[in-house]
């Protein structure tokens, strides 16, 4: 990715004028800090920042915003970098706004079941916050003891228990948001129902820090389940585990977990963590549930019988949560075991009606063989969240060019069978190129002029997204 | 590019910039700021290794040094990243040796020749020779000279050990202060003159040795007592065997004459009028300072835990997985540093009430012992063996 600048935005002048916002200690413009907010988690994508800044309250997001909206700087919103589409990457040079200082939990309103936070709080802080008064924050994605909630609302982040439980924006109920032209304004706050105005709360989710900067949240909590089960199901064939999800899901069962693994994880895993899977079987399913002690074990039944049904073999439902752990840890082990095999790892996650889920990963399959990559798909089966994740090293000629052609094939054939180019990952710059063909022109040209509306300067987060 | 590779491809290239180390990384929980991640130094190295900073890049300096080196960004790295051997790589090149604060050379210097070594054991109050069928115990460098009680101690504990005194330094001082190959030079030659299974009571040296010789040759006390089950329990018999006359001496807290089989607090750094509670009539509320390297590099956490609670009432210290900011040299090169990380632990133990922090490396007891002291804290730090070998009896 080559850096694309306007001219002397930069200038000797902007860490000063910063200073006077944040204060010195909260800006950075040495070569080996802009060094490291040149990338994120995403692959193939860095570009070098031109300052740093941390504000440590609204009112400096604002005045920032308010100078780069002045100058035509470029801002971009962090939280803690783990996005996988190269959100937070600066390509047009600018100022990284990151927002780890503001990181208090406000309040936990258990009466209410709300929690107020600011953007930097840390996902898996708010959960356990939540936990110690019996409640759940059920947004789970794979990153949560590293990401931030802000970083969340904006990538409206997934997880796993995203089938039952719904994503990030399921339990955003407002926000204090600094937009474009550096005004602040609140959105939604505590209640359930308020329909005052447009619900600009929803539109922020996902909006990958296009629209404005979240500089505090409320969001909603659930009472925490009584209990958990976790069993697991072997099958020779993806299709057949298809079928078995789609058994579980018609028979009335709405299990918080539902993940499977295809036979090249199946491999890769044993491979390298060597916890005693079946490399024989095409497919595993994982299926949990949670709630009251005898409802659970009823639908673990029912969804273990399902499985039996649809020529699943090796069923099993763990006695302990130690045995549950352990059945999870074929899931976890899946993305650092491929990751293990070559230099580069490329994670996607285009999604599909979860009843085409089989046939999009045999697409996959094909796909893999004619480009000649290894791919290993895993994901959420439940919800048709698909996680194709390609393994190259990157040193080999032509390789990336390969990825990339094998990759457009993949988002090609998820909106062929009705799904999208990204389930939960979002767009940003990595797949900008691709969300055009999604949309059709007339939605992105509303994109635009939404984007236009919060963000008259085109300041914030430029060039991502529909931007 | 035909200048030599600074960093070992493999372990530079295995980080898929995930950022799960972001939230284990004690200097990252100061700072907020990226470049003080493992991710972001991570990227640092490779800035250096591609040439896109300058070896004298100021934030390279800065971001070597502030790193204290604890390794708690590995256990929780998905790809298996191995951040130690990366930072002993990145030192070795941004350390020269003239560039070293002169605290720093002189300590490496002390401990670069085994006569040396053997000089900061005198007078020797360290474990005696002893012919015994293993394992072969390290006395330690500054261990030897600051805690000399400790290897008596874990002698006690361990009475098949054998000791012999012709042994130096393991060289992970060096390691982790720009002197890489030094560093290996002397952990080989310690394997030499203890030529079977090191027992070390220090966590640190516990992992560079396993690093260099292999995980085979070391155990770390905790781990040998649990392996070996010949751990102290509580009111049970002896470890050693020894007569139960010496094991009255020792938790009344009076010196034994021979000072070879008491604990003498007054050695340990307890104030002599000070009297071990017996098991029999208190059982003390104890806590643990985990050493870094021996969790996050050596994977040994539960031994100690489990030993502590045979013989007191074991109390998790929220913290203590992480880092007590003595770090190996980080303590005397960074002491402001260090004494913000120390402080929260400090205050940990206030709140937790804890009769004794135990620790299981010489450097975190210095740590913990003098932060206690300055606070006036009635809590004591105390080394496993010393716990052991006092309240199991
Ligand atoms: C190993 C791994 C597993 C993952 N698992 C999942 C998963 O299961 N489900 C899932 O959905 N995602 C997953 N992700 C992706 C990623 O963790 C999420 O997208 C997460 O929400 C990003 O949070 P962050 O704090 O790191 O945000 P960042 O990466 O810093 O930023 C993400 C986006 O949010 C914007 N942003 C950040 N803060 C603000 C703010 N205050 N105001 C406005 N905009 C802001 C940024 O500009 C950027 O566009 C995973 C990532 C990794 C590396
Ligand atoms: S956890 Fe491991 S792979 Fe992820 S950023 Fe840290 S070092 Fe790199
Ligand atoms: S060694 Fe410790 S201080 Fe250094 S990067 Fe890793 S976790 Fe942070």
């Amino acid at each position: 990715m080559t850096t694309q600048r306007p001219a002397g935005l930069a200038g000797a002048g902007l860490a000063g004028e910063l200073a006077e916002i944040v204060g010195g200690d909260h800006v950075r413009t040495d070569a080996g800090a802009l060094e490291t907010f040149a990338r994120d988690a995403t692959p193939l994508h860095r570009a070098t920042p031109d300052a740093i800044c941390f504000p440590g309250e609204t009112r400096e997001v604002a005045a920032v915003i308010e100078l780069a909206a002045e100058r035509g700087i470029p801002v971009v919103p962090r939280g803690s970098g783990t996005n996988l589409c190269a959100a937070t990457v600066p390509h047009r040079g600018g100022i990284v706004l990151s927002l780890t200082r503001m990181n208090r939990l406000l309040e936990l309103d258990a009466a209410n079941m709300v929690a107020v936070c600011q953007p930097g709080v840390i996902t898996a802080r708010l959960g356990e916050a939540a936990a110690e008064r019996g409640l759940l924050y059920p947004p789970d994605p794979g990153s949560r003891a590293t990401s931030t909630i802000a970083g969340n609302v904006a990538t409206c982040a997934g997880g796993l228990r995203g089938l039952k439980y719904g994503v990030t924006r399921d339990y955003v109920l407002g926000c204090e948001v600094v937009i474009g032209t550096g005004e602040t304004l609140r959105c939604g706050g505590k209640l359930v129902k308020d329909v005052a105005g447009l619900d600009l709360t929803r539109l922020l989710c996902g909006s990958e820090g296009t629209l404005g900067v979240i500089t505090e949240l409320t969001v909603r909590l659930v009472p925490a389940a009584a209990a958990n089960a976790t069993g697991v199901a072997y099958f020779s064939d993806l299709a057949d585990a298809g079928r078995a999800v789609s058994q579980i899901l018609a028979a009335g069962v709405l299990p918080v977990t539902l993940e499977f693994l295809d036979h090249t994880c199946l491999e890769t895993v044993e491979e390298f963590a060597g916890i005693g899977l079946r490399t024989d079987a095409g497919a595993l399913l994982i299926f949990g549930q949670d709630g009251a002690a005898e409802a659970i074990a009823g639908d673990m039944s029912a969804m273990a019988e399902a499985c039996a049904q649809n020529n699943g073999f090796g069923v099993e439902i763990a006695d302990s949560d130690a045995d549950a752990q352990e059945l999870l840890e074929a899931r976890r082990a899946v993305l650092p075991s491929l990751s293990r095999r070559a230099p580069l790892t490329i994670l996607e996650d285009a999604s599909v009606p979860r009843a085409r889920l089989a046939e999009m990963v045999q697409r996959i399959d094909a796909i893999a063989a004619e480009h000649d990559l290894l791919i290993g798909t895993f994901g959420h089966a439940g919800d048709g969240n698909l996680h194709p994740t390609c393994v190259v090293d990157p040193a080999q000629d032509g390789v990336l060019q390969r990825v990339e052609q094998a990759f457009a094939q993949i988002f090609a054939a998820a909106l062929e069978l009705g799904g999208t180019i990204s389930g939960e990952h979002g767009i940003g710059l990595a797949k900008r190129d691709h969300l055009r063909s999604q949309l059709g022109d007339a939605h992105m040209r509303l994109l635009t002029r939404l984007k236009a509306a919060f963000d008259p300067a085109d300041i914030l987060n430029p060039g991502k997204l529909a931007s | 590019m035909s200048e030599p590779p600074i960093f070992t491809e493999e372990l530079l290239d295995r980080c898929i910039s995930c950022g799960f180390c972001l939230s284990a990384c004690p200097t990252y929980a100061l700072t907020g700021e990226e470049v003080s991640s493992p991710r972001g130094r991570i990227n640092l190295m490779r800035a250096l290794e591609e040439g896109r900073l300058p070896a004298d890049d100021p934030t390279l300096a800065e971001e070597s040094s502030f790193c204290l080196g604890c390794r708690a960004c590995e256990p929780v790295c998905p790809a298996g990243v191995q951040y130690g051997p990366l930072l002993e790589e990145w030192r070795a090149r941004q350390w020269p040796p003239r560039t070293r604060p002169l605290r720093l050379r002189g300590l490496l210097w002390a401990t670069n020749r085994r006569w040396r070594v053997r000089a900061l054991g005198l007078p020797r109050r360290h474990a005696r020779r002893r012919r015994g069928p293993g394992p072969w115990l390290m006395l330690g460098c500054f261990e030897r000279a600051l805690f000399p009680a400790v290897s008596r101690l874990a002698a006690r504990l361990v009475p098949g050990a054998r000791v012999v005194a012709r042994q130096g330094c393991c060289g992970a001082l060096h390691a982790h202060n720009g002197e890489l190959a030094r560093g290996h030079e002397l952990a080989r030659e310690l394997g030499e003159a203890l030529p079977g299974v090191i027992l070390t009571t220090s966590g640190g040296c516990a992992a560079h040795l396993a690093a260099v010789l292999g995980r085979d040759r070391v155990r770390e006390l905790s781990e040998w007592l649990v392996e070996s089950g010949a751990a102290a329990s509580s009111g049970g018999a002896r470890p050693d065997g020894a007569a139960a006359s010496t094991g009255a001496a020792a938790s009344t807290g009076a010196a034994a004459s021979t000072g070879e089989t008491g604990a003498r607090p007054s050695e340990t750094g307890a104030r002599p009028s000070e009297t071990w509670p017996r098991p029999s009539e208190t059982r003390p509320r104890v806590g643990l300072q985990d050493s870094c390297h021996l969790r996050n590099a050596n994977g040994v956490w539960r031994e100690p835990r489990e030993l502590i609670g045979r013989v007191a009432e074991y109390v998790e210290l929220p913290s203590a997985s992480r880092c007590c900011g003595a770090a190996g040299t980080y303590a005397l090169l960074r002491p402001r540093d260090s004494r913000v990380i120390l402080d929260a632990k400090l205050d940990e133990i206030a709140a937790a009430e804890v009769d004794y922090v135990v620790a299981v490396n010489p450097g975190c007891l210095r740590q913990l012992r003098q932060g206690l002291r300055r606070r006036g804290s009635a809590t004591r730090a105390i080394h496993l063996a010393e716990l052991l070998a006092t309240l199991g009896d």
